[in-house]
């Protein structure tokens, strides 16, 4: 008890008030603990990538080389400023499956998609806004928005063809409602093109005001149509639909059994004729459109593809998933 | 102890003493007719006692799991190591293994799917409109032609290529589904693999994994399993005869561990209980415990016959006079802490938790009572010199070694060097009490945690990750309002946009709903244009699709996704792991979505399946854990309070118990132990199992308090006495528990290392780090006060 007393009177006092107290506090802080403390867990946030798996594009454009902006599914859209590197989701104000997108430049440009939805940008992207558009009855669906001058175009459902003079952001309706739907459409200068269901074409010679049909031994639906020229131009369409025009979409010659593959979209790339489709499958020709070859878009690549764009060399493609071809060897976005 | 109390003890030790013939053969044959009972104790895993009782999560499970498939799936992968899968041999092994599966027992017959069952469809044109039939059923592609046709088939499927066929082709997968209540996990386990060994071969490799699969293999370790725990009891014995070198000191420990284990398995079969092969190892750790507190017993037996007690029977009197109230303090505070567990609501820890405070009652029996009736036929014989001792068996004395450790702990206590050692066991405190918040619920790491990461469940799974989506799976239900809710646009594209949201999380691989496949089928309507792969316009669009899916299949068939009605439905998710923040973060994203996107006619149900039930599983361990911990701490402060009349008791031996527990858990922490059903019970029992050292050295000073008012001289006479008993213990714990590193199964190794911490940290603290404490503070409890001092002892043998 001799060395309790030396190790100092203050401190045990202190001690002691500080050992009385202890525990209760202790065991109050225990029941405390165990009937009304509950753990919580930390959740860690997850942003999503911006191109996700369950991602369709249906459309793409390349405004430059450098450049790439892709439309599809649940109002997705997103751009690349560094040829496709790297890409940026951008915020856009609709969850509706976008069909098409199409630009003036890199600042500038207008998407569309399901319930008659026009989205129109001119930062850039930062910020896309929805467009007037004249919307019936019907699911008002959109397929393709192409950009001709300073002129805007939307094909569709119904008949669905449109028009905007003001970059996007105001529509005007131009052929009455019947049941044919519209898929693609395209112009050099004055003249046009509109392919759709069942095999139609119409033709216009006055920048659209007025359209003629045009009759061709097709019924198959069209998907496609490019020209290289006001004067040559090739269509696509489902089960390997190819047909060919040499006098200004007047009279069309149909490309017989090349696949049985649906084709989607045609480009004409300064070289050759290329149309992809469904599979992985690749339709080439040279310029006159004579000499056909079927093969696949890569090897072992089986996606379907809605679109392909060149931007350099590169083709960039939209479809199943966000490809981008260079030297025959294709690159799947964000796999 | 009072006077009083002590010759309570000493009558009643005496009286049992002069009936021994009685008392052992009453325990004799209570102890067999409980070991006949306990040989009919089952080990094995039984499903339903995992799943926390009364959560939301399971109730969703058990009511949905016959449909949308629950937590006892197996997912088997056939990988060829050249080209792809589509060549006849390789689809044949497919198809053998998915016929053979419907022969396993408890396996659900409506829940096989693989590439070559007729579940598995493809919806196309055809002349008369659309229909759907079996890619690969119910015969193989006869040709090359036939072969082509299958694999574009398969690729232009996104419900079977990604799901079913992996991206490269070179692995299809096959899934099935088991009866929770029916199945026997072994007997399942032996089936499935004796299918997989057959399809195996000819450059086709066959992985496997699944919670039966898991369960299958802890039970074909049970065999190892056992033969490491009689290993370890039997090192147990030589570490005993290595240093007591005693008849004594080696038999009556194991006897004392083998009539509390006949005892409270024979309850367990009593109470209707059995025993799952995971938790041996905490049978293993009550075990030791009852070695242990005989152990203190015949070390103080000993003690009496050196200091000159000629008589076993007077010894053994003595030493149970001294230690009943610290081994009764240990049993009773074990058995709190343990009892806690059963607040828990998962099945298992609750029978865990009741056999185990039975076994730990019947330490009392087996330990507390029998051991000093057992060592009073231990006559000692006189030396030459006038002193007894017990005959030595072997010349090894390693009582010197022990004697330095002590003589390390005296001189601390009595040097300055013990404030080293408190400041040092604070620091360590405070650091390994922040660090052990890193410590996780739920698994910690992806495959099992149970089995080594190098085993071959744990393989098989990642490859099979690599390969798919995911093979833990978590449905969560759709339930709409009313019949035909899961066909309105709003609903479905709800879906869709959960799945996106969901999928977002980097270990969710995929998902899968109906929402997935009308779309498929509109396409094929509208000509096979992928601009229409989307859902209908209105719900009638979306009911006429269903009916083109569901057309000339099977009734059931699309069950998985929805039921006819339209009324529930299940979103499936596919998890690359189940660790337990996967499973946090994705129900908690699965709440958020549903917070911010309200819809009029359904709800989602969370959540089914085996990521459903583990999320349940998590959030009541993760509820329960801090309310375990309290209440297991809680019941050790009001044992000690009663015990020793002090608050300031009930605190002090909180000390160990809280550097045990911060520092193990910061070692689970460290290597990636989660808190889980598994590891919580060794934890609770930890609590009770930190202190009870403490409980000898300490009621060891106060003994020596009755004797003389020399604090320090009663603490080093303590350390030299009860202090041995304590080394002794530990020490043979310490190296037979060594033993379980050597387990198959991890969880065993790392409970085993587990407790091999605990049990050194606690002798640690009671030899060193708490006689310290008791010097400096000088609680009033321990060593008195003016108010109440320390009633003076009637004589007793030991004194030195």
């Amino acid at each position: 008890m001799q060395q309790a007393r030396d190790s100092g009177g203050g401190v045990q006092k202190i001690l002691s008030i500080i050992t009385q107290l202890l525990p209760i506090i202790i065991i109050g802080g225990l029941l405390y603990a165990g009937f009304f403390v509950k753990a919580e867990a930390v959740i860690t946030k997850v942003e999503p990538k911006p191109i996700e798996r369950r991602d369709n594009f249906f459309s793409i454009i390349t405004p430059t080389e450098q450049i790439a902006w892709a439309a599809g599914t649940a109002g997705k859209i997103v751009r690349s400023d560094d040829g496709g590197k790297t890409w940026l989701r951008q915020p856009t104000p609709t969850l509706v499956n976008l069909q098409g997108i199409a630009a003036w430049d890199a600042q500038t440009a207008v998407a569309a998609g399901n319930e008659g939805t026009i989205l129109h940008t001119n930062d850039g992207g930062a910020s896309w806004k929805l467009a007037n558009t004249p919307k019936s009855e019907n699911p008002n669906k959109l397929f393709r928005v192409r950009v001709f001058g300073d002129t805007a175009w939307a094909v569709g459902e119904f008949s669905g063809l449109y028009k905007s003079t003001d970059k996007g952001a105001n529509w005007t309706r131009l052929l009455p409602e019947d049941d044919r739907a519209l898929n693609a459409i395209y112009f050099v200068g004055q003249s046009g093109w509109a392919v759709g269901e069942v095999g139609s074409i119409m033709r216009t010679e006055d920048g659209g005001e007025t359209w003629t049909p045009v009759e061709t031994e097709n019924q198959s639906s069209l998907m496609a149509v490019t020209f290289r020229d006001a004067t040559h131009g090739v269509a696509v369409g489902l089960t390997g639909t190819l047909l060919v025009t040499d006098d200004a979409g007047v009279t069309w010659r149909v490309v017989p059994g090349l696949t049985r593959e649906h084709l989607l979209d045609v480009i004409w790339d300064e070289n050759n004729w290329i149309a992809v489709g469904d599979k992985g499958v690749k339709v080439t020709s040279n310029a006159d459109a004579t000499e056909w070859t079927a093969g696949r878009l890569a090897e072992g690549d089986v996606a379907w593809r809605t679109q392909i764009v060149r931007a350099g060399s590169k083709y960039f493609v939209a479809g199943a998933n966000l490809g981008i071809l260079e030297d025959g060897k294709i690159t799947v976005v964000g796999r | 102890m009072k006077n009083t109390t002590f010759s309570k003890v000493e009558h009643a030790f005496a009286l049992l003493i002069k009936n021994r013939m009685l008392v052992v053969l009453a325990v004799l044959i209570a102890t067999v007719v409980m070991a006949y009972l306990a040989s009919f104790v089952e080990v094995k895993t039984v499903f339903s006692d995992l799943l926390p009782k009364n959560h939301p999560y399971v109730e969703v499970n058990q009511k949905f799991k016959s449909t949308f498939g629950g937590s006892n799936m197996v997912s088997i992968m056939v990988e060829v190591e050249d080209g792809d899968i589509f060549k006849k041999e390789v689809l044949e092994k497919v198809q053998k293994l998915t016929v053979g599966l419907q022969q396993v027992d408890a396996v659900d017959t409506y829940q096989i799917v693989s590439i070559a069952s007729k579940k598995t469809k493809e919806v196309r044109a055809s002349t008369e409109g659309v229909e759907s039939r079996p890619i690969m059923w119910p015969r193989l592609p006869a040709d090359d032609k036939e072969m082509a046709i299958l694999r574009e088939a398969v690729l232009n499927n996104p419900l079977i290529y990604g799901p079913y066929v992996s991206i490269d082709l070179k692995a299809t997968l096959i899934t099935a589904d088991f009866l929770d209540t029916e199945i026997n996990y072994s007997k399942a386990f032996d089936q499935i693999m004796g299918l997989i060994k057959e399809a195996e071969g000819d450059g086709v490799l066959v992985r496997v994994v699944g919670e039966p699969v898991l369960y299958g293999w802890v039970n074909f370790y049970l065999d190892e399993t056992i033969q490491i725990f009689f290993a370890a009891i039997a090192s147990l014995v030589l570490i005993l005869l290595l240093i007591t070198r005693t008849v004594h000191g080696t038999i009556i420990p194991l006897i004392a561990a083998i009539i509390s284990a006949c005892w409270a398995l024979g309850a367990a079969k009593l109470m209707g209980f059995h025993l799952d092969p995971l938790v041996i190892v905490v049978a293993f750790l009550i075990t030791a415990q009852a070695i242990s507190n005989s152990v203190q017993l015949i070390s103080r037996f000993d003690d009496e016959i050196a200091h000159g007690t000629a008589k076993a029977s007077d010894a053994a009197v003595a030493s149970a006079k001294h230690l009943f109230k610290p081994s009764l303090l240990a049993i009773v505070a074990d058995a709190g802490c343990v009892l806690v567990v059963a607040l828990t609501p998962i099945p298992m820890l609750e029978k865990i938790s009741y056999i185990g405070t039975v076994w730990i009652f019947a330490i009392f029996i087996g330990a507390l009572i029998m051991t000093p009736v057992l060592l009073s036929w231990f006559n000692p014989r006189k030396n030459a010199d006038g002193s007894y001792s017990h005959r030595f068996v072997h010349p090894i004395n390693i009582r010197p070694v022990l004697m330095v450790i002590l003589n390390l702990a005296s001189s601390i206590v009595v040097t300055k060097a013990r404030f080293v050692v408190l400041g040092v066991a604070l620091a360590v405190f405070a650091v390994s009490f922040w660090y052990s918040f890193n410590l996780k619920v739920g698994d910690a790491n992806p495959g099992s945690p149970i089995l080594w990461p190098d085993s071959q469940y744990n393989t098989d799974a990642a490859d099979i990750n690599r390969q798919f989506q995911g093979s833990d799976r978590m449905f969560v239900v759709v339930a709409g309002k009313e019949k035909g809710s899961l066909r309105e646009p709003e609903v479905l594209q709800s879906m869709a946009n959960f799945q996106r949201y969901m999928e977002a999380q980097p270990e969710v691989g995929g998902s899968i709903s109906l929402a997935d496949i009308l779309p498929q089928v509109r396409r094929v309507l509208r000509e096979g244009n992928p601009m229409y792969g989307e859902l209908g316009n209105d719900a009638g669009e979306n009911g006429e699709l269903t009916y083109m899916f569901v057309s000339g299949s099977d009734p059931g068939d699309m069950d998985r996704y929805a039921d006819s009605d339209a009324l529930n439905g299940a979103v499936t998710l596919f998890f690359r792991d189940h660790q337990g923040e996967t499973i946090r973060t994705a129900v908690a994203r699965v709440q958020d979505y549903v917070k911010q996107n309200p819809i009029e006619n359904a709800e989602y149900l969370l959540a089914g399946g085996l990521v459903g039930v583990l999320a349940a599983v998590n959030e009541v361990i993760l509820a329960g854990q801090i309310e375990a911990i309290a209440l297991a701490l809680l019941v050790l402060v009001v044992c000690c309070t009663v015990t020793f009349h002090s608050m300031v008791a009930g605190v002090f031996f909180m000390i160990p118990v809280m550097l045990s527990n911060t520092i193990t858990f910061s070692y689970m922490a460290y290597n990636e132990i989660g808190m889980n059903i598994n590891t919580l019970p060794v934890v609770a029992l930890g609590i009770g199992l930190g202190v009870d050292y403490t409980f000898y050295i300490v009621d060891g000073i106060r003994e020596e308090l009755h004797l003389h008012d020399n604090v320090e001289k009663a603490i080093l006479n303590c350390l030299t006495s009860q202090g041995r008993g304590v080394l002794l213990t530990a020490l043979t714990l310490i190296t037979s528990v060594g033993l379980w590193s050597f387990s198959s199964l991890r969880l065993q190794a790392d409970m085993g290392l587990l407790i091999a911490l605990w049990l050194f940290i606690s002798a640690f603290s009671a030899l060193f780090i708490m006689p310290a404490i008791v010097y400096v503070f000088r609680p009033t409890f321990v060593v008195g006060s003016k108010e109440r001092p320390i009633e003076r002892a009637e004589g007793s043998a030991v004194v030195v």
